[in-house]
């Protein structure tokens, strides 16, 4: 293994490497960063560059647009709200009110900071751990998928302020109701479709985040009167005091969970970022903390990803599916013997996430001063531009004109949602979780003939119920101890 | 783009055409009707490489019209077909497979069949360790009770996986309506169930199974294929076992219902001679795709067979409302 360790510090060390994960990194972030915009589009964009590299470049390179994809997406998620990936939807939770309150700068660099270690310690445990982990993603099945998925969705109580759990259950409801449109996978048929051939494939998630979030926001804005001072200048890139302290346990232990999350195959990235918010809340709400816990947790997550598409050929998510797509058009076969086979390739590509993530940091660091200068923009221009770029980023993915006026439906319906304090993570939350959900409980349902026992009859389904309990039973609970000291419901 | 150049670049191909009576080096532009990444992108963008390399083609471009399933790209190509008179489109099975379940008002025979290119048989597979040595041993199992066995594959109920699988179970006298089918979101994930032993008998296609096969992974216990394929040499065909199912996922390019004969009949030239050449040769080796090359009528004659086939089989099967 050292010596294939070695032997990937060569190939990733090579000078014409370095510049191709550079440029990999400087194409993926600037794409990403584009609200709508999101990893698979950056790497399919940047497909026809690939072919036209060696191998281990090509494939380094592209390893370099998919995490400055995700990094970039971070910086749409907390200037403008609009998150162009599902893992950096947790991101906008706390870093756009934080951007809001004129400390623009400091939530992107706890984001830059957040994503360097995460991808950091998720490329060590890759180096370490690739070919012993294999396992762990053959090791869930749908019984457990189930679990997890129900679980995700329990974490809606941490999302909840206080008072309006209802709230958020009703608009997680109408997330999973949302999810259902489209082809039903179990039995093939078509469900709310209305015969349209564009909604076949259902609501694409990309479209509903920009609805639901960026044009919501834009439609927001012109709703309100501008009360003016709400964009304070940011001139510092620095943490804030204490920061530092306070982010270095909540990344560490965000990492570790976001690399084993994002293993599974599925929504990796998405749930770990979910549960790593979730999880940061229980402790504390500092919201330094809730902005680097889900980006912790993501950049982690996507370096967990590779772990399956490394060690068996089997891609975890879309992005992956298309990496997975370029990998073969550049002869690499990964899989099981990839390591004997391209032994060059397989610890090039980790090395050189290791390496990626330096390159992010130094490249993106410098930058934050100018990019947060955004949100000082002017409302007339701000919004035409959110509302603008984000129905070019969602019609760019489509090319589908019907999008749009799906999009322009779901963000007034949205602002009328917020306008009636329904929080709209939740409903996000619920639509990504939905069609999975779906999926792996029917499947277990099927292969038990009906019978829910399966669901409770595993060791790892028996430890994640009990997790479920105990997050809708501890507000109860808290509640109830409470009630003695006379303490009102705040 | 400008028209009246487009025009003129496009009459003076015709003219070197002519005059040098051969398929000249020019643009060919490939409509994808699913989205970048998945293996009929890749087939498409393969083709159009080994073009472009054999200077067949002076560039090859690609459009993915993404959605519905391929519905969406295949309904603009048709309905915009002056827009497309001289571009390609690739398509594959679920073609013909979503036009008899009526999920398409549009067929094949709405295209213009140019060649049929490449061929993906269905196979059958176990994990390395499973105690089922050979077909006839599952089927056996499936006869004495159709639930006995899991079957699992990466596409929804009704479609491809599952079709084939029912295809080849039927021959064997198994009530295939009753059989469990597990769909999962992909070919990939469907292997993991497979390893993780949540499916015991996998339906999926030889390209993408075929690293598994040589790591040592799956077994293949029986291949859709009319003869044996070279990569797999020692598994037996399902016609050599005694059940006559031959079904191939074939992929292959379209012509616009409106394209003029000439560029047709340059389209396949074009075609039959990337075929012959080296460079096709190492593409398919490099992917491990089976050659088909059916080339226009020939190629319109295959599918009208396959969808006979099809048509015959999913109605008794009950896939077709």
């Amino acid at each position: 293994m050292w010596e294939g360790i070695a032997q990937g510090l060569g190939t990733a060390l090579d000078p014409a490497n370095l510049l191709w994960v550079a440029a990999g990194c400087c194409a993926g972030t600037l794409i990403g960063m584009l609200p709508g915009l999101g990893p698979i589009t950056a790497i399919a964009l940047m497909i026809p560059v690939s072919y036209t590299l060696e191998p281990a470049a090509g494939l380094i390179m592209m390893a370099g647009v998919y995490y400055g994809a995700v990094f970039g997406g971070s910086t749409s998620s907390i200037l403008i709200n609009a998150p162009g990936v599902a893992s950096t939807v947790a991101t906008s939770f706390d870093g756009y009110p934080m951007a809001r309150s004129g400390q623009a700068g400091r939530a992107l660099a706890i984001a830059a900071y957040a994503s360097f270690a995460g991808g950091t310690i998720g490329a060590i445990a890759l180096l370490l751990f690739a070919g012993a982990l294999a396992s762990w993603a053959t090791a869930f099945q749908s019984p457990e998928y189930t679990l997890i998925l129900v679980f995700a969705l329990s974490s809606i109580a941490a999302f909840a302020e206080r008072g309006r759990v209802a709230k958020s259950c009703v608009a997680a409801l109408l997330g999973l109701m949302l999810g259902t449109v489209g082809t039903d996978q179990s039995a093939g048929v078509q469900r709310f479709t209305f015969g349209r051939l564009d909604l076949m494939d259902g609501i694409s998630f990309i479209l509903l985040a920009m609805a639901v979030f960026a044009l919501a926001e834009a439609f927001h804005m012109l709703t309100t009167r501008d009360r003016g001072g709400d964009y304070r200048p940011a001139t510092s890139v620095r943490l804030a005091k204490g920061d530092a302290r306070a982010i270095t346990p909540t990344v560490g232990r965000n990492s570790a969970l976001g690399f084993l999350v994002g293993i599974l195959p599925g929504a990796g990235a998405t749930l770990a970022s979910f549960f790593a918010y979730d999880f940061e809340k229980r402790f504390t709400r500092n919201p330094a903390c809730g902005i680097a816990a889900p980006e912790a947790a993501n950049n982690a997550a996507c370096t967990g990803s590779f772990v399956p598409l490394l060690t068996l050929g089997i891609p975890g998510s879309g992005t992956t599916a298309v990496l997975l797509g370029v990998m073969l058009s550049l002869g690499i076969q990964p899989g099981p013997r990839l390591l004997e086979t391209d032994p060059a390739v397989f610890w090039g590509v980790i090395v050189s996430m290791y390496i990626g993530n330096l390159v992010l940091l130094a490249l993106n660091l410098p930058l934050i001063p100018y990019i947060s200068r955004l949100i000082q923009v002017s409302r007339p221009v701000l919004i035409p531009f959110v509302a603008a770029f984000s129905l070019v980023g969602v019609y760019l993915t489509t090319s589908n004109a019907f999008d749009l006026y799906l999009m322009l439906g779901f963000g007034i319906a949205a602002l009328i949602l917020r306008s009636w304090g329904f929080p709209l993570a939740p409903l996000l939350l619920g639509f990504i979780l939905s069609g999975m959900l779906e999926e792996n409980l029917r499947r277990t349902l099927y292969l038990a003939d009906g019978s829910w026992s399966m669901l409770l009859d595993r060791p790892a389904t028996v430890l994640l119920a009990f997790a479920c309990a105990a997050i809708w039973l501890a507000p109860a609970i808290r509640w109830w101890r409470s009630r003695p000291a006379g303490e009102p419901e705040s | 783009m400008n028209i009246r150049s487009r025009t003129a670049s496009v009459l003076l191909a015709i003219l070197g055409c002519a005059i040098s009576g051969a398929a000249a080096a020019e643009r060919v532009h490939v409509v994808i009707p699913v989205a970048a990444g998945g293996g009929l992108d890749g087939t498409a963008r393969a083709a159009g490489r080994a073009l472009t390399e054999t200077e067949l083609a002076e560039t090859v471009s690609f459009e993915n019209i993404a959605g519905a399933g391929g519905g969406r790209g295949l309904s603009m190509f048709v309905e915009n077909a002056a827009r497309f008179r001289e571009a390609l489109m690739v398509n594959s099975t679920p073609l013909i497979l979503r036009h008899l379940q009526k999920l398409y008002p549009l067929s094949f025979r709405d295209l213009t069949p140019i060649v049929g290119l490449v061929a993906d048989y269905g196979i059958f597979v176990v994990r390395s360790e499973s105690t089922e040595s050979d077909w006839s041993g599952v089927v056996e199992r499936l006869q004495a009770d159709p639930r006995g066995v899991v079957v699992g594959g990466g596409s929804a109920r009704g479609s491809l996986d599952h079709i084939v699988a029912a295809l080849a179970l039927d021959a064997a006298g198994v009530d295939a309506r009753r059989v469990r089918y597990l769909p999962y979101d992909g070919g990939g994930k469907a292997m993991l169930a497979l390893l993780g032993k949540e499916i015991e008998l996998l339906s999926t296609g030889l390209g993408e199974t075929l690293p598994f096969i040589r790591a040592g992974e799956v077994r293949v216990l029986a291949i859709t294929s009319p003869e044996r394929v070279a990569a797999i040499e020692h598994v037996q065909t399902l016609t050599e076992l005694g059940y006559p199912v031959v079904f191939a996922n074939w992929r292959g390019m379209f012509a616009s219902p409106a394209v003029d004969d000439d560029v047709r009949e340059r389209h396949i030239q074009r075609f039959r001679t990337l075929t012959a050449s080296q460079t096709w040769r190492q593409t398919l080796e490099q992917y491990g795709w089976e050659p088909l090359h059916l080339f226009g009528e020939d190629f319109t004659r295959y599918l009208e067979q396959q969808e006979a086939l099809l048509g015959e089989t999913m109605t008794r099967l009950g896939f077709t409302q």
